[in-house]
């Protein structure tokens, strides 16, 4: 299944681009666009719980198709993917409805372009992200702080708490996987930013 | 549990795990190879690699002071952010109101100061808000001051590797004691160690200013590839080029690396990392050669190493080593 193939056009960049230029791209480019991803995923697939797993696997695919050359725009280069992934994976669930497969034929050209490109301000980001914070279970939230502002490793939190450093390593790892799903996906005061490099070039749809 | 649910835990698991002390350069194969498994596995980990860091960028806006700076005011030194300063103007900013700290952080500049700091045997890679990354080593504070016009580092103790973001119109300019290293390149580290400095220059090039005496400013420029050691105050510094730059950041993948240098110099440096204090007892012993590349926080394996290679005499208590021969 390879869901980059169908969609013929990537209008690459330049050379082959090396595993750094394509990590460089996907946080640069890719991230930033997660929450008018889901939002796509979310509008034509049925089973909400699946979002965050098709997310990914857009991106899975997204990297491969990357790696031939890295695309000119990325956001129509993405919602095709994502379009050819779900229409792949409802052919395989055997719920494939015509309607689904039209409405899914053509990528959404009027997405909301400076939704879609957000780029916080930073007291914007701030306030978002301490909204984060405050989702966080407040055991979760005390073991993130203890990390990221007091630099705690581990061990030393673990020893501060009294718990083990597996119930550390745990809630550590969740509170990440939170902070994380909450930052690319929330919502936020939208700017527009002035980019630099290759971005320059990118032709707008 | 689905192929992304998989690869999200497990990257979260690697995210942890590369900053804790324990890390060593066999993990990091690891992970790389994990990594080239699958591009699930790349999306995932860079993913929250990408989001946690920025984490750090963003917390660092809100937690610091937010100073603005009076108009034409040509800031020198640091008295105007001392520590009492900061905390004062911390408290000051915690009760404020929201629309209050939009107006002192509007147009005008705005400083935004933060202090990181890691225990013995820590260390963190940091985001700042300008895009530049900072990993401490062990027992070592920066505070960092990102405006709109300046960025400023003070390097208040211990050693920290600075990756620096690209941007002409703001000088990046890290403070160690009486001197002050302006960037003019990208990838450095500074160590303070008493009064010694060491600057190594891992590409692009760093100027070093000795600030002490205002009249006679000392200057030099260290080029990739070189490592610069300034003494004391009264000594000019000396550069030694084609030492492997690399091989002094070794820390950063939490190893040591030593090309033939004194066990007693070999043991000063075990002790940054560890709270259990190597000593080296006897002159003999402690001249003694030492090359190799070895776990920073594993004293224990080399102190084997001492004793089987060596012939060396070791005892150990749960907070000193001590070494004779």
């Amino acid at each position: 299944m390879d869901d980059t193939a169908e969609h013929g056009r990537k209008d690459s960049a330049g050379p082959m681009p090396n595993d750094e230029a394509i990590r460089d791209w996907f946080c640069r480019e890719v991230l930033p666009l997660e929450r008018s991803i889901a939002r796509f995923i979310r509008r034509n697939w049925r089973v909400a719980d699946d979002v965050m797993d098709l997310t990914h696997d857009v991106y899975a695919a997204a990297l491969a198709g990357a790696r031939t050359g890295l695309p000119l725009n990325t956001r129509h280069y993405l919602f095709t993917v994502a379009r050819n992934h779900l229409i792949n994976r409802a052919k395989r669930a055997r719920i494939v409805s015509f309607e689904l497969v039209a409405d899914l034929q053509t990528v959404p050209q009027e997405i909301d372009l400076l939704e879609a490109e957000r780029h916080l301000h930073a007291r914007e980001a701030l306030r978002h992200f301490h909204a984060g914070l405050e989702k966080l279970s407040p055991r979760v939230r005390e073991i993130v702080s203890l990390r990221k502002i007091e630099g705690l490793n581990v061990k030393e939190t673990a020893e501060k708490l009294g718990v083990g450093k597996d119930a550390v390593n745990h809630q550590l790892a969740m509170g990440m996987k939170a902070l994380a799903d909450h930052m690319l996906g929330g919502t936020g005061k939208i700017v527009r930013r002035k980019y630099s490099g290759r971005r320059d070039r990118e032709v707008e749809p | 549990m689905s192929q992304a649910r998989k690869a999200r835990d497990r990257a979260a698991q690697w995210i942890i795990a590369q900053e804790q002390p324990e890390w060593t350069d066999a993990d990091g194969t690891a992970l790389d190879a994990w990594l080239a498994e699958s591009d699930m596995n790349k999306a995932a980990y860079w993913r929250l690699e990408h989001s946690w860091r920025e984490a750090d960028r963003i917390g660092a806006l809100g937690r610091g002071a937010v100073i603005p700076a009076e108009k034409g005011e040509h800031r020198r030194g640091l008295g105007w952010l001392a520590p009492a300063a900061i905390a004062a103007s911390l408290t000051a900013v915690i009760g404020l109101g929201t629309s209050q700290l939009s107006r002192i952080a509007g147009p005008s500049e705005t400083v935004v100061a933060e202090r990181f700091a890691t225990a013995i045997g820590g260390h963190r890679k940091l985001g700042l808000p300008d895009g530049s990354r900072v990993e401490l080593n062990t027992a070592s504070v920066v505070r960092a001051a990102i405006s709109d016009n300046h960025r400023e580092v003070w390097l208040d103790r211990g050693e920290a590797y600075f990756e620096v973001a690209h941007d002409k119109t703001r000088p990046f300019v890290v403070h160690a004691g009486s001197r002050r290293v302006t960037v003019l390149g990208t990838k450095f580290s500074i160590q303070r160690a008493g009064d010694k400095l060491i600057v190594s220059v891992l590409d692009g090039r760093v100027r070093v200013d000795d600030t002490d005496d205002i009249r006679a400013v000392r200057s030099m420029i260290i080029t990739g590839g070189d490592i610069a050691v300034a003494r004391g105050p009264a000594e000019p510094a000396t550069v030694k080029s084609g030492e492997p730059v690399e091989d002094s950041l070794a820390w950063r993948r939490g190893m040591l690396s030593f090309d033939q240098e004194r066990l007693g110099e070999v043991a000063a440096e075990f002790n940054r990392y560890n709270a259990r204090q190597m000593i080296v007892s006897d002159p003999e012993a402690a001249d003694i050669r030492i090359g190799g590349m070895f776990p920073a926080s594993k004293p224990g394996v080399f102190v084997r190493l001492l004793r089987d290679a060596y012939g060396l005499k070791i005892e150990e208590t749960p907070d000193t080593i001590h070494i004779s021969d």
